[in-house]
């Protein structure tokens, strides 16, 4: 077990993104990428699926990734990663590399809920060494902020827009890191950039084991979220304390929060900075707002029995 | 209507749809084609159309594909890597003789490419990008006007031959805007769908499919569908010569190269250079009989495309050796400039033909 990194230690090792790469500003997904590569005491390779963050760090003949790094289109990071992982076990097997490296496979929500679904569970089931981590910004933003399926209820896009009659998406996120989990894989875990101890934690036990491990880290977009720029690390915590985003693990079936807000506050805290949900504040929209309180509510109270019911 | 207004590329094909009667429609977010899925979701409700965002571009040809078995209008959009994703359901689409328009704004490739307009699917459009012996009615819009003409017309001509239609359309055109007259849908005389899957209560049972196992039944199958796609190629050529009589020097291009390459070829012929332009608007069919009559010796064809060299091929083979045929294309997104086409055709018209064989006229 990888020992723990206090800030000061983290602070002295390379930052393996470097800067010049052309995120924007307020944008969750670098400081995602900064943090779990600061996390692991292993060299990186990494494999990236189409969307934002590929397309801004790989501009022309420049690379912001000071790893190796590889990318395909946009369905298939986990399918790409298998591939080089599994030779990688092959050269090991032949003595032609003794290294320890780590895999890991980078996707947004699209490239990962939807398009890549299939070959992220492939690679899943089939076992490979590697730890496929999803920046959930919550729609399609690198084209134009389309709805995902990791959308949450009642947010506006552009291909489920808010009008007068439909309050943006009606349908419900789907709970992927559940799903993950359900692969019976060694380690699924949702972490916050907001949570980097938390964060970091849980990237360096997942490189410590070996097999199919998956990480659900939510990302704020201030374009898509139509939100402040420098709130995005806020709005982080507020995905966490109002536990609309809770961070908790599941270690070989065994499920544990690991952040339990102290004070557990109403979403609309989370909500209201957001423009993209401006419309559930409108007087006619009060009912889907209790809707989405009381979804939460009952997918934290089922977190919370789900963990005592391994504690006892 | 007598009014011209203006409206951006994609939207034109969204609106131009609706006006057809498209009421299905799934896409997938890929630039540079977002405003077309973005218009639809906002406007197909209103219509009482469906809009369904899929979670691929599989899914979404493939929703297509029920949706028209179904006996709707259906349509679906997406720019390059997608179009590729949808290649199986295209084949598929041919094979069980299924209506359905596909839109595909072309951008730069291969792989990832880039997100500007490009003209590198020509092979994959008209030469069948999925398996089997199949073909596509293959539009080729050059204006705004025209992407609202043909995707109209790409919804009668599916429903007719019960064949899948594509409107080839790059980045460019997508993404521009231009004035144009949104003439009225009207709807023609087309054959009554009596192979539509809706319930067979009260009739006997139908069956879509493109399985054949039994022995010499697919070949019979592939002879009706070779049948159709002659058919098309007597009947659906579409064309446009511009000053074409005395030239010596006759560009051929389609799609945006063309519009590009008509401005180049009326300055040039104010300056008294005798230069032509033709522009095919169907891709397949080709209008093969059309350059063979203007083939010749006393005149070169010189095909620009904004890729490595595709359409050329079928300009050889129609030309069949009688005139010189040269490329000059762009890649990677790059547009043709007018320019270029000036300085392209100015060099050909001072060199002189280049014929080994005389007689066969085969360089």
């Amino acid at each position: 077990m990888a020992k723990a990194l206090t800030l000061k230690e983290l602070s002295k090792k390379e930052v393996l993104i470097s800067p010049g790469h052309r995120m924007c500003a307020g944008c969750g997904a670098p400081t995602v990428v900064k943090m779990v590569l600061l996390a692991s005491d292993y060299p990186i390779i990494a494999a990236n699926a189409t969307g934002c963050l590929e397309v801004s760090t790989c501009i022309s003949d420049y690379t912001a990734w000071k790893i190796p790094w590889i990318h395909n289109a946009f369905e298939n990071a986990a399918a790409t990663i298998s591939g080089v992982e599994t030779m990688y076990r092959s050269l090991k097997k032949q003595g032609k590399i003794d290294k320890e490296i780590k895999f890991i496979a980078f996707g947004g929500d699209g490239g990962t809920y939807d398009i890549g679904i299939q070959s992220l569970s492939g690679a899943m089931e089939r076992g490979h060494d590697m730890l496929y981590i999803c920046y959930d910004n919550e729609a399609y933003m690198n084209t134009g902020i389309q709805r995902s399926s990791a959308t949450p209820y009642g947010a506006d896009t552009t291909t489920r827009p808010a009008g007068s009659v439909v309050p943006g998406k009606t349908e419900q996120r789907k709970n992927l890191t559940k799903i993950m989990a359900a692969h019976n894989i060694p380690f699924a875990a949702q972490a916050s950039p907001s949570h980097w101890s938390d964060l970091v934690k849980k990237v360096r036990k997942a490189l410590d084991i070996t097999g199919p491990k998956f990480m659900n880290i939510i990302s704020p977009c201030n374009r898509g979220w139509r939100s402040r720029t420098d709130d995005s690390i806020l709005l982080s915590r507020l995905a966490v304390e109002t536990c609309f985003w809770p961070l908790y693990e599941i270690e070989n079936g065994i499920t544990k929060i690991t952040v339990k807000p102290k004070e557990k506050k109403p979403v609309i805290d989370f909500l209201k900075p957001q423009g993209r949900f401006k419309h559930l504040f409108k007087p006619e929209n009060e009912a889907l707002l209790a809707g989405i309180q009381a979804d939460i509510d009952r997918e934290w109270e089922r977190l919370q029995k789900e963990e005592a019911c391994f504690a006892s | 209507m007598d009014n011209k207004i203006l409206m951006k590329g994609n939207e034109v094909i969204a609106e131009a749809a609706i006006q057809a009667g498209c009421r299905f429609y799934a896409g997938y977010p890929i630039t540079p084609q977002n405003e077309i899925p973005e218009y639809m979701s906002r406007r197909m409700p209103g219509v009482g159309g469906i809009f369904i965002q899929a979670e691929s571009e599989l899914a979404a040809i493939n929703m297509v594909y029920g949706a028209s078995a179904a006996g709707m209008r259906a349509m679906t959009s997406s720019s390059s890597p997608g179009i590729s994703l949808k290649q199986e359901t295209i084949s598929y689409l041919a094979g069980a003789e299924l209506p359905a328009v596909i839109v595909n704004m072309q951008r730069g490739g291969p792989g990832l490419g880039n997100i500007s307009g490009s003209q590198s699917d020509y092979f994959q459009a008209v030469k069948g990008g999925g398996h089997g012996d199949y073909k596509m009615l293959v539009y080729a819009p050059s204006s705004l006007q025209e992407l609202w003409d043909l995707t109209m017309l790409a919804f009668d001509k599916a429903d007719e031959y019960r064949n899948p239609v594509m409107i080839l359309g790059d980045g460019i055109i997508g993404q521009m805007m231009e004035p144009f007259y949104p003439t009225l849908y009207t709807t023609p005389d087309l054959p009554e769908k009596t192979w539509v899957l809706d319930g067979c209560k009260e009739r006997e049972p139908r069956v879509i499919k493109s399985l054949y196992m039994g022995d010499g039944e697919l070949e019979m199958r592939n002879n009706i569908l070779q049948g159709k796609y002659r058919s098309m190629k007597d009947k659906e050529v579409k064309s446009e010569g511009y000053c074409i009589e005395g030239s010596e020097v006759m560009i051929v291009a389609f799609g945006t190269v063309a519009r590009i390459a008509l401005s180049s070829v009326l300055k040039l012929r104010r300056e008294g250079f005798k230069v032509g332009l033709f522009r095919p608007v169907s891709l397949f069919p080709f209008p093969e009989k059309e350059l063979f009559l203007l083939a010749g010796e006393s005149r070169r064809f010189v095909v620009m495309e904004m890729n490595a060299g595709q359409m050329v091929e079928d300009v050889r083979l129609a030309s069949n050796g009688r005139s010189e045929v040269v490329f000059y294309g762009r890649t990677g997104g790059s547009i043709i400039t007018p320019e270029e086409i000036e300085e392209k055709v100015i060099r050909l018209m001072h060199r002189r033909p280049q014929f080994v064989n005389k007689k066969s006229g085969i360089r």
